[in-house]
């Protein structure tokens, strides 16, 4: 029961989040606004913001940090490494190389789905070259490989674009860095729905591998004992977790920081039993970027700050104050 | 105030003819020309320069208006004029191929004042060039720097006819349109981001008097980055999307983008579309600009 009031504790944060979410931006509206962009009786211009721009927008953030944070807790646990974060194998890498190669080619000049497609693309050749590389190391799905694996692909990847952008003029230049750098600016509806159905699927799946994470956690040998099929777990989680973190890239960009620090944050507060794990850390992180996105559009008026930028600005001093808690 | 300095000391020929018997000199001496840039430093030349690279599109263009097409030695990827075209390319204005450029053996090179590192200034200076460094913000440092172009090559009469010519039709271009009502027009400079002008670049000058009303006049920054929502409420008439830098389905983009597609002006199909390369260089074409900016927001004035 005690788990059931910790879930719904972050139930509550992640509705309040949202809310304010909807309510606080760039332009300033009133709660009857608000209200009445979702009634109907609205002037066009706030029906937009309200119902085109703002909520979208709250939605594909809360579901990005889900995705991000479910992945990450499942990537520590399967690579017993608290540095693990989503993008492990390669997976931003991957995708920068397939957005910005599409910026170069001037592919984000047609439609809107272009450019999340390359970055899907560019992170899935990672992943596979990742799994490849392991593969031939020897035994596949040896964490120290996998993890070297992840390294050497990510430097690759960051080398080509490195390389594009030397070639790149102002705009796509532009284009590129902003994309890089992480932004939900984009958000539609479409997009929202694109994360959320692979979301629902895998963080399902994944929660149905809670105990046989528990017991990878500790190490190989226990989880066989134990009676868990290590080889075929590590490669469903590994790739549900790595096409979540493919996904949630493809739709804002590489968001850093989420997926690495919140499965700790739950860890640190309420000890590391997966089936209690994934979901409190896919909620608390789908909460922390909903306010981190905040954050990012309404922190300057000015101007759009890139995500990745707020979540380490506001989450390091918080992670730090977890840290010094636990030691206090 | 940076002033433009000319030494247009008397010519050693003509006051030869005047004084004959005193003077022994029989060939002529040009006078060395001082400028001071727009960076603050104080160019000398001994002579007009007739070896230069123009790292800067519009003052490329400027040069050619002046006549003075064969003193270019090098040029940039974003010219676009034929008639240089077969000059050689440095690469871009802010990252040039140095070592290209001082095989090229020019005595002035025209270059941004606002190249925040400096960097291609300080190198150039250490291998013996002579820079000259140009701010191009608005309408006034536009014509300044075709002044000082002007003096730098030695044709400051044709500069000033120039000058004189473009504020005719700038006066011009703002008389007819006086009467008229003013769109509230969204210039954008980038689409996502949306990036608009401030009030006081030659963009917007151009803008406001080809008669169109800045939504964002009231930005304090000269390129500012605009929230999404905050463009959506100022809702504006009339968008201008200048076409070249952004390929030409980034029209067909404002129609799916979050938030663009809201817009009273797309969805109205109220979007004019300016050649970028008119509208984006603060040289000698200015004029054309403001009236092909005044024929899209006011086409009734167009036939006039």
């Amino acid at each position: 029961m005690k788990a059931a009031g910790r879930i719904a504790l972050l139930i509550s944060l992640l509705l309040v989040a949202v809310l304010i979410g909807i309510r606080v931006g760039a332009v300033g509206l009133s709660f009857a606004d608000i209200v009445g962009a979702f009634t109907g009786r609205a002037d066009d211009a706030t029906r937009s913001i309200v119902l085109g721009l703002r909520t979208p927008r709250v939605v594909l953030a809360a579901l990005c940090g889900a995705a991000l944070a479910l992945s990450g807790g499942t990537c520590q646990a399967l690579l017993r490494n608290p540095l693990a974060d989503p993008y492990i194998l390669g997976i931003s890498s991957g995708a920068a190389v397939g957005a910005v190669g599409a910026v170069m080619l001037g592919v984000d000049n047609g439609p809107t789905w272009m450019l999340p497609v390359a970055a899907f693309a560019g992170s899935l050749v990672a992943l596979m070259l990742v799994l490849r590389i392991a593969t031939i190391a020897g035994e596949a799905f040896d964490s120290r490989i996998l993890i070297l694996a992840g390294v050497v692909v990510a430097a690759f990847g960051n080398a080509i674009v490195l390389l594009f952008l030397t070639f790149a003029d102002v705009e796509s230049f532009r284009s590129a860095m902003f994309w890089m750098m992480g932004s939900l600016s984009g958000a539609t509806w479409t997009r929202a729905a694109t994360l959320g159905v692979p979301l629902v699927v895998a963080g399902v799946t994944l929660f149905g591998y809670a105990r046989s994470l528990d017991a990878l956690a500790i190490g190989d040998t226990t989880a066989a004992a134990l009676g868990v099929s290590v080889e075929s777990t590590k490669r469903i989680c590994f790739v549900l977790a790595s096409l979540l973190a493919a996904v949630s890239v493809s739709v804002s960009g590489v968001v850093g920081f989420v997926g690495l620090v919140t499965p700790h944050a739950i860890r640190l507060l309420w000890g590391s039993d997966h089936r209690l794990l994934l979901p409190a850390s896919a909620l608390l992180g789908a909460s922390f970027l909903v306010f981190a996105d905040l954050g990012a559009r309404s922190m300057v008026h000015t101007a759009e700050l890139p995500l990745g930028v707020v979540t380490a600005l506001v989450g390091v001093p918080f992670f730090v104050m977890l840290l010094r808690r636990r030691d206090g | 105030m940076r002033a433009v300095f000319c030494c247009l000391a008397v010519c050693f020929a003509l006051t030869a003819t005047g004084c004959g018997r005193e003077r022994t000199v029989a060939v002529p001496v040009a006078p060395p020309i001082v400028l001071v840039d727009d960076h603050g430093d104080t160019v000398r030349l001994p002579k007009p320069a007739t070896r230069v690279i123009s790292l800067i599109p519009s003052a490329t263009e400027t040069l050619i208006a002046l006549g003075a097409i064969d003193r270019i030695v090098g040029r940039t990827r974003y010219d676009i004029d034929s008639a240089v075209l077969s000059k050689p390319s440095v690469g871009t204005g802010l990252t040039p191929n140095l070592e290209t450029m001082v095989a090229l053996r020019p005595d002035l090179v025209i270059l941004w004042s606002s190249d925040k590192r400096g960097d291609v200034q300080a190198q150039l200076t250490r291998a013996g060039v002579r820079t000259l460094a140009v701010s191009l913000q608005d309408t006034t440092d536009a014509f300044r720097a075709l002044a000082l172009l002007g003096d730098a090559i030695g044709e400051r009469a044709k500069a000033t006819t120039l000058i004189a010519s473009l504020q005719r039709t700038f006066a011009a271009t703002r008389a007819s349109v006086a009467a008229e009502k003013k769109p509230r027009v969204f210039y954008v400079v980038f689409n996502n981001p949306p990036m608009t002008t401030g009030p006081n670049t030659f963009i917007a000058q151009i803008l406001a008097l080809a008669g169109g009303e800045n939504i964002f006049a009231d930005s304090p920054a000269n390129w500012p980055t605009i929230p999404m929502e905050e463009l959506v409420k100022r809702d504006p008439d009339v968008i201008v999307l200048p076409v070249g830098e952004m390929p030409d389905s980034s029209v067909n983009r404002l129609h799916v983008m979050p938030g663009w597609r809201d817009l009273r002006a797309v969805r109205a199909g109220h979007i004019v579309r300016i050649d970028a390369n008119l509208a984006s260089r603060p040289g000698p074409n200015m004029g054309r600009a403001a009236v092909a900016l005044r024929d899209l927001l006011h086409p009734a004035q167009a036939s006039k």
